[in-house]
């Protein structure tokens, strides 16, 4: 017994270690945009909020910020009813139409966002769109977007009872007043964990917007990219900073709507 | 008849977006990849092959398309390695600590991977975190970024949670009364892994390194930011031939083959799996 309590606690303190690995980055971030200093030394120098005010008076990086949040809450609408549309089809019909259909909402998430990326700018070009910009990032996003929405929405659909969807249509319910009255409310916190996902997944997108983003349309994201290959100051760890204050809004949400645990796993 | 047709108006839409903005342009990407390329235009429309024949007879091109498999396939390995305990522990967890084990290894995912680099950068640095560390304590520093090994360190942590997933619902479903028969029976840890849990939970294996291979090949800011100049892979190149060269059918000629071999790696990879398992 002596020697399996050690082997736990030899597993213990590795596994550990990995979650130390895994949060490093993420830490060492906030830690740099609320040192005083230029540049993160042990030990620090003070904590300021000067790299906030820095990032504050930056047009471009305020000008990029508010281009993602609204890119991305546009994009949350458009992939949020589409996506919902598509798992309520999926969750009545069968057969091998379906599955195809199913492999191709997901395929934008299994192939290269940069290869998306490529072949949208070429078709825009072709199509003869000149100048990229939000439109295109739209379109780019949805598509990456569509496939978290549908995999949610429909995890929670097929946990849902059938009958009581049934039972209001037997009651004379057309089928417009049974998704309002009955569907909805009960998939309610599943389209919301889908819709949140879908924000985060644009908010935070480099891949597809690298070669669609245009004069005026730059995403947050590729502005710190093109800074951080000329430049290095704690400035773009601010904007890292905010990222990871919304995720962490995120995950409590999704844990208290729906419970991360049955989203991965998809049954208890 | 009439509610079957009006429910399958609910896949209209999304099927639209799909085939106008998905499928047409990959398929108009192939086209262009086999279109003369030009000076003066994005591209002229004459059928050629010869964007393929010249990336297939240089031999640069195929010392960055080995060199990204290379980086790929040891990123898939460490992930593998660092991944498995993490999974065994979390589907092995009740389910309090499961949810609790889960933020931790899903919330990196949520933070975009710029942030996760950047972080990295200040770490690995030659003036960086790790190497003030190394000085205070009075080691030489070490050279750990602009080089293979920064692009490795980002590569695998960005990817860890692709691995840990697949194989932590895997784990889940084995029955632990299975591990407990053979320690109880006399195998020591080590051999009731090896013989229970490992076989048992390959697919999940499975799904996760060929998740975290296609990710790490195709991955095109961590060996940008964390490889700088030195480290060239084919996504980089891609970018590079299309976005600052303007040459769009070599570009996509290069793409779409580097795909072809990435899914030929891939097919390669299950099929000798399969065969080494229903061997074993």
């Amino acid at each position: 017994m002596q020697a399996r309590r050690l082997e736990r606690v030899g597993f213990n303190v590795v596994t550990t270690a990995i979650y130390a690995f895994l949060l490093a980055p993420l830490v060492i971030v906030v830690l740099s945009a609320l040192n005083a200093g230029t540049y993160l030394r042990f030990p620090p120098q003070g904590v300021s909020v000067r790299w906030f005010v820095e990032f504050a008076h930056s047009r471009s990086f305020m000008d990029s910020l508010g281009f993602s949040l609204r890119l991305a809450a546009i994009v949350t609408v458009v992939a949020t009813i589409l996506g919902t549309m598509a798992s309520l089809w999926l969750t009545r019909v069968s057969g091998r139409f379906r599955s195809a259909l199913q492999v191709l909402i997901i395929a934008p998430l299994a192939v290269p966002g940069i290869l998306t990326g490529i072949a949208l700018l070429l078709f825009f070009y072709t199509l003869g769109w000149r100048q990229t910009g939000l439109a295109d990032l739209i379109i780019g996003h949805t598509l990456i977007c569509v496939p978290y929405v549908v995999l949610i929405v429909g995890a929670v659909l097929a946990r849902q009872d059938k009958t009581l969807v049934e039972a209001a249509r037997n009651l004379g319910a057309g089928p417009l007043r049974t998704f309002w009255r009955v569907t909805l409310p009960l998939s309610k916190g599943g389209i919301i964990c889908g819709a949140v996902f879908a924000f985060v997944t644009s908010y935070d997108d480099f891949n597809i917007s690298l070669l669609l983003s245009g004069v005026g349309a730059t995403p947050l994201p590729i502005q710190l990219f093109d800074y951080l290959r000329f430049s290095f100051d704690p400035t773009p760890a601010v904007a890292g900073t905010i990222s990871i204050a919304i995720t962490a809004l995120v995950v409590l949400l999704v844990q208290r709507l729906i419970g991360l645990d049955a989203l991965y796993f998809g049954k208890k | 008849m009439r509610p079957a047709l009006g429910r399958h108006l609910l896949i209209v839409p999304l099927l639209t977006v799909l085939s106008v903005f998905f499928v047409v342009p990959y398929a108009n990407m192939v086209a262009i990849s086999l279109m003369e390329a030009s000076h003066r235009a994005a591209y002229v429309p004459v059928f050629t092959i010869s964007n393929y024949t010249s990336l297939i007879e240089s031999g640069f091109t195929w010392g960055v398309i080995w060199h990204t498999l290379w980086l790929g396939a040891l990123t898939t390995a460490i992930c593998l390695l660092i991944s498995y305990p993490v999974a065994w522990q979390m589907a092995r967890a009740n389910s309090r600590t499961r949810a609790a084990l889960m933020i931790l290894v899903i919330a990196p995912l949520l933070v975009g991977v710029l942030i996760r680099t950047y972080g990295w950068m200040i770490l690995l640095q030659d003036s960086g975190i790790i190497n003030q560390l190394l000085r205070a304590m009075g080691f030489a520093p070490l050279h750990l970024m602009y080089n293979d090994t920064g692009v490795v360190i980002g590569l695998t942590h960005v990817f860890i949670p692709f691995m840990v997933l697949p194989i932590a619902s895997t784990i889940q479903s084995i029955d632990p009364e299975l591990e407990l028969a053979a320690r109880n029976l006399g195998a020591g840890p080590w051999r009731s892994f090896r013989r229970v849990v490992l076989p048992l939970s390959l697919p999940g294996v499975m799904a996760g390194t060929v998740l975290v291979f296609v990710l790490a090949v195709s991955s095109y800011v961590i060996p940008q930011l964390l490889g700088g100049f030195t480290v060239l892979t084919v996504p980089v190149l891609v970018i590079h031939t299309i976005s600052e060269l303007f040459n769009w059918p070599g570009g996509s000629a290069f793409a779409v083959l580097f795909f072809v071999i990435t899914a030929l790696v891939i097919w390669f990879y299950l099929r000798t799996i399969g065969r080494v398992t229903h061997a074993g």
